[in-house]
């Protein structure tokens, strides 16, 4: 069951896509209530002006926080969590988010990232040990994959621990940088490399550990000085010769590579879920501003350009919502596979809150440029949403290759070059051509609501276009494709607006089954304004995939580099 | 202890409200709702005296199924357990009616404390409270800042008076006290609260659960009726005083002591 994967062999898996999902009344009710506690809450208790001067968040905020029980909503109630749906978490997350930037990194870093491989792979022996205080929040929890010399490149991790005979335990030692929650986590996801055996031979493969801060050599560094989401600690952390026993192994020895990807999987979408609640502040906020600013004797409310941005922040928002819940959706039904579907949703929403933080700015003219408005400080705070848990860079990368898998499978021979494509990287070298075109078929839609039908039209031609395309891509590339990054860009942005598209379809067929009258006629409207821009957005990526004005960027590129950064060639860098 | 408080669903404090078609109610369709704010601090005041005495307390509610969700705040909150009066023989009625209604209720369960919000945000009588002490034939106290620990079946309140002038009286138990809003900081309904709630138990009842004659309550037992309800009438004006700096300040201020009377 998956929305986005089928995309890639020209299909659409209706029972992935409908119904769009909701949640059961009484969790409705439950995050109703909660919500309206958190914004109590956030009201009364968070000032966020002076979290971000004074680059931390009280004592008393965590514990008003961990009262609310907030540090526990996705762990189950047998560990003293409250046991709720992806939905219900992402939603109360969106909250969280629109309380304060610091906060949701923060309950983030814990609770979608943090504590997630314990629940994910840890034994029932560790889940007993670990889970109910970081539940009941009096512990939080940290993710530590980062290191020096190791970002997007995960795998090339240095950390590393070591088998002692002797001791019965592993031995772990090396550094890692940017931890959030780093100054206050009392425990560690941690990856190292570790020594297992495959065929025969001995090799590196990365390990994920359960460490107690507690534990014997575990430190943690000063605080960063960060752009934004300056409230949230974020520091080194230092393993030396810590002495970890073998029952705090999570998953398996060798496995830590799956571990940390699983994790990053859900967290993007809980990442993705804060950023549609910024945006939802965002909006209010440049709402009520543009009603009460006046210029030219009125209301700039009143002003179409005005008016343009409101709509554009408030179908950013019904998109992203779309995706978010829909694959929250599909993480509630038990779906195996949603990492093109979070990979996306963390894409899409980090980049839509980062438009709609600068158009909110923009409303609000100089007076946003100031200090003495919030705007200038949620543009700090968003802009690490396109940056952390896999940037989007990496993120647009993984959603192509790992897309390509299914048509390059039937294309033998990039087959194995997809499955490890950053091993393989550079070693790929010619693919049968000229095979014969493999007839791709328009999916059928679903009997639909006959407005929501004629919406719905472009997503099947553009679904097989796509597949076309990637064949053609296939084709066109053979196993360098990994090497094409802007090709396999073109490919990522394309998925990510057909799911768009499949997105709001599905959610204005539920909004007009749901709402007879004006409540469905909205959605009706939003869906058509975003799927209208998004089949052109795919036309226009498939179409410059094959005409490939991308070489002359790399031409342009080339020069630059040969120059060390001046815009033409033979001319000074900064010249 | 037991401590009964009784809570109204009101809409919230910055909901958009239209006025019915029929001209004499409110269009609830749509709107988000919240517990009365003094009730809030009532209920606030309640779990504060059960957790220093101990006891329990009971949340009783007037309203229809809507107002469940008004139920389960109060259950999230700590409330123990519930009584629904909700029954379409209590609908449409006035304050006295309401009184009628929970003061059956509340005989039923004869606790040692009845609470109350000192008003409603919507309808706004002040009434209810007092009527209910009225006919349960306990003493009252209304305008609450402040409770002491009840001590051999008597309590000490602190009473709100005009011009920053309080009162601290005493009141022999059972008695019925109406609460000021803002003199506690209301607790947070957590998620573990919320929860739990859903376990508690909400009695639902009607007139003949409650006892009381169904002629008594309702709209068949208000004594006001509501003629109309309208939206203030937007008039712009305004009136200029003549004369220097002095005379115009001199003539504002007998205005505003003779005419406005805010002086």
């Amino acid at each position: 069951m998956s929305v986005c994967r089928p995309f890639f062999t020209g299909h659409l898996d209706l029972e992935a896509l409908f119904p769009f999902p909701s949640m059961s009344p009484e969790e409705s009710e439950t995050l109703e209530i909660l919500r309206d506690s958190l914004e109590r809450f956030g009201k009364e208790r968070v000032d966020s002006r002076r979290i971000d001067a004074e680059a931390r968040l009280p004592r008393e905020v965590l514990d008003g926080l961990a009262e609310l029980g907030v540090f526990g909503i996705i762990v189950p109630a047998e560990y003293d969590g409250a046991g709720a749906s992806m939905m219900f978490y992402a939603k109360a997350f969106e909250t969280l988010a629109r309380i304060d930037g610091s906060i949701v990194v923060t309950v983030g870093a814990h609770e979608s990232i943090g504590l997630k491989g314990i629940l994910q792979f840890g034994t029932e022996e560790q889940k007993r040990r670990f889970l109910p205080p970081l539940a009941r929040g009096e512990q939080l929890a940290a993710f530590a994959l980062t290191e020096p010399t190791s970002g997007s490149d995960a795998a090339s991790i240095r950390t590393r621990a070591t088998w002692s005979e002797e001791r019965g335990a592993w031995i772990l030692d090396g550094t890692k940088i940017w931890i959030t929650n780093g100054g206050i986590a009392e425990v560690f996801t941690v990856f190292a490399q570790t020594a297992v055996e495959r065929e025969g031979k001995t090799v590196d493969r990365i390990t994920a550990f359960i460490v107690p801060r507690s534990l014997e050599g575990v430190s943690s560094g000063p605080e960063e000085h960060k752009l934004g989401i300056r409230g949230s600690s974020t520091t080194e952390v230092h393993f030396e010769g810590v002495v970890v026993p073998p029952d705090l192994v999570l998953g398996e020895v060798g496995g830590g590579f799956k571990v940390a990807m699983e994790v990053l999987n859900s967290g993007r979408l809980g990442l993705a879920a804060g950023c549609v609640g910024g945006m939802k502040q965002l909006l209010a906020e440049a709402t009520s501003y543009a009603l009460e600013r006046r210029q030219f004797g009125r209301p700039i409310a009143e002003f179409e350009l005005i008016q343009k941005k409101l709509a554009g922040m408030a179908l950013e928002i019904y998109g992203a919502e779309s995706i978010v819940y829909l694959t929250t959706g599909l993480v509630d039904r038990g779906a195996a596979d949603y990492s093109l579907e979070s990979a996306i949703c963390k894409v899409k929403a980090s980049e839509g809150v980062w438009r709609v933080v600068n158009e909110a700015l923009q409303i609000a003219g100089g007076m946003g440029y100031m200090q003495e408005y919030p705007y200038e400080r949620y543009l700090r705070d968003a802009r690490i949403n396109l940056i952390f848990e896999g940037t989007n860079e990496i993120l647009r990368l993984y959603t192509a290759l790992s897309g390509l898998e299914a048509p390059g499978e039937q294309l033998k021979a990039v087959a194995r070059a997809l499955r490890d494509p950053i091993k393989q990287l550079g070693l790929l070298t010619g693919y049968a051509r000229g095979r014969a075109r493999r007839a791709i078929h328009r999916p059928d839609l679903p009997d639909l609501d006959p407005a929501v039908a004629e919406i719905a039209r472009p997503l099947p031609v553009w679904v097989a276009e796509f597949a076309g395309a990637v064949e053609w891509a296939l084709r066109r590339h053979g196993g360098e494709i990994v090497e094409r990054q802007i090709a396999l860009e073109r490919l990522a942005e394309a998925a990510g607006d057909l799911f768009l598209m499949a997105a709001v379809v599905s959610r204005a067929e539920e909004g007009r089954r749901a709402e007879p009258g004006p409540g469905g006629e909205a959605h009706v409207t939003r869906a058509r304004l975003i799927v209208n821009e998004a089949w052109r957005r795919v036309r226009r990526q498939l179409g410059r995939l094959r005409e490939y004005p991308d070489n002359d960027l790399r031409v342009v590129a080339a020069e630059v580099l040969a120059s060390s950064g001046a815009y033409l060639p033979g001319r000074r860098p900064a010249e | 202890m037991k401590i009964v408080v009784c809570i109204k669903q009101v809409p919230e404090r910055d909901a958009r409200l239209r006025i019915a078609s029929d001209g004499k109610s409110v269009d609830t369709a749509g709107v988000a709702t919240e517990i009365n704010e003094s009730d809030q601090y009532a209920l606030e005041a309640g779990l504060r005296v059960a957790e220093k005495v101990g006891g329990e307390v009971v949340a009783l509610l007037l309203g229809p199924d809507a107002a469940e969700e008004a139920i389960r705040r109060a259950l999230a909150m700590g409330a123990a357990r519930a009584i629904h009066l909700n029954d379409a023989g209590f609908q449409g009625g006035d304050a006295s009616s309401a009184a009628k209604a929970l003061a059956a209720a509340v005989r039923q369960e004869s606790p040692d404390l009845v609470l109350t919000g000192l008003q409603s945000d919507d309808a706004g009588w002040s009434q209810t409270g007092v009527i209910l002490a009225q006919l349960l034939g306990w003493p009252s106290a209304t305008l609450i800042m402040e409770i002491e620990q009840p001590e051999d079946g008597r309590i000490k309140v602190k009473r709100e008076l005009e011009a920053g002038w309080f009162q601290w009286i005493t009141l022999p138990l059972p008695a019925v006290l109406t609460i000021q809003s803002g003199i506690y900081p209301v607790r947070y309904a957590t998620l573990k609260g919320i929860m739990g709630a859903k376990k508690k138990e909400m009695k639902k009842m009607g007139p003949a659960d409650v006892g009381v004659d169904g002629g008594q309550v309702g709209a068949a037992g208000r004594k006001v009726e509501l003629k109309r309800l309208y939206v203030p009438e937007k008039t712009a004006e305004a009136e200029i005083l003549e004369g220097d700096a002095a005379t115009a300040a001199a003539s504002l201020v007998d205005r505003l002591q003779k005419e406005a009377k805010v002086l």
